[in-house]
Parts: structure tokens; sequence; C-alpha cells
């Protein structure tokens, strides 16, 4: 959450807004936020989804416990669900892969005929435009 | 599974939703719903997690 904190300005600069959710209450959160010195400099709103609706909905409520999974999901301003993430209870999230997808969706967003490929970091790296003359041809369009 | 309700896939659009939230910056409690956001023209990042007090 100290990761998520540190780079939440950039995020909210670039047209984001963050929401953290677990299946705890606002009052929990609360007391959570208060006491717990990794908290510090947490801006972002935390939500919550005690009856864990929310979370089913994008499916990471385990029923058998009761909690939500490391879900990280990116929805764009029409409302489309453009990424999702989901890790086991034991493995933490990389914000600055984030961050990187999450660049690449508004790069997307302006640029509808390209694609990013799995090297892409950020704006100027390499793109690729799918086509037919792209067919048996992605090694020459990715190393032109 | 066009509409789903449950596990929601890429590309799909995420149903309304609101949620009670506290907000460490005024210190207090307050809503966030999608409609709103969508409004303001802000992509969202829901980023989930099991439980406060544990590790994030």
């Amino acid at each position: 959450m100290a990761a998520l904190a540190e780079q939440y300005d950039r995020f909210k600069k670039m047209g984001a807004e963050i929401i953290t959710v677990s299946t705890d209450t606002q009052f929990v959160h609360l007391a959570w936020k208060k006491s717990e010195k990794e908290l510090e400099n947490v801006a972002y709103p935390m939500g919550a989804d005690p009856t864990g609706n929310l979370s089913r909905v994008f499916g990471v409520y385990d029923e058998a416990t009761g909690l939500a999974l490391r879900g990280t999901f990116i929805i764009n301003p029409d409302g489309t669900l453009l990424n999702s993430e989901v890790n086991f209870y034991n493995l933490g999230r990389n914000i600055d892969e984030l961050m990187r997808r999450f660049k690449a969706n508004l790069y997307l967003a302006r640029k509808a005929n390209e694609a990013c490929p799995s090297k892409w970091k950020d704006e100027g790296d390499k793109t690729l435009k799918p086509s037919s003359k792209m067919v048996g041809k992605v090694w020459e369009a990715l190393n032109e | 599974m066009s509409d789903s309700i449950y596990g929601l896939q890429v590309g799909h659009a995420v149903p309304d939703f609101e949620l009670d939230v506290y907000d460490p910056v005024k210190d207090d409690f307050d809503k966030k719903n999608l409609s709103a956001l969508k409004s303001e023209g802000k992509w969202t990042i829901l980023f989930f997690y099991p439980a406060d007090f544990t590790f994030v």
C-alpha cells in the first residue's frame, strides 16, 4: 500500500482515480489508516465492500473466507473494463507494472490502430500496427 | 456471457456501483460511484485486497 501511496499523485495527474477495496467497513479503514505507519502517506479513498457484492462482480470474492483476492482492474472513462490482474493471497502487486499498463491504456485510447507489444514501457517505445502486411512478419515489425 | 454479473471480462461494460469510502485527505467518510467518475472523464482503478491490518 505504501508503494501505491507513493505513486498515487502521478496516477491522479494522469487522469485516474484509484480506489482500494476490501470487505472491511469504512470504519475499519479509518482505524487501520490511523494506526499503521505503512499507511502514513495514503491519500487514496479506501472503499468498503462488506457485502462482497462489488468483489463478486469482478470475480475476486472468495466465498470460503469472505475476503477479496488481490485483483486490480482498470476501467476507462466510458466505463469499459480494459485490464484485469488477480493474484492469490500470498503475492503482492508491482505498482510500476500497474503504471506501465495504465500508460499503455492511455496511449492506446488515443491510437486505436496500434498495439503495445510486451516490451512496451513508455511513450516513444516501439508499437505495432497490426494488418495483413504483418502476418508472419511480426519479428520484422518489432526489429525494423 | 455478454452481461455476466460475476467475473466480468475485459472489454465489457462495468455496471454502475457505489462504495462507502474513507477519504484520508478529508479525514472523513464519503461515497464514490462509477457514474460520477465517468462523467468527470476519469479512469477508475480498483485495487482489491483481502483485509485491513494485514500486508497488502
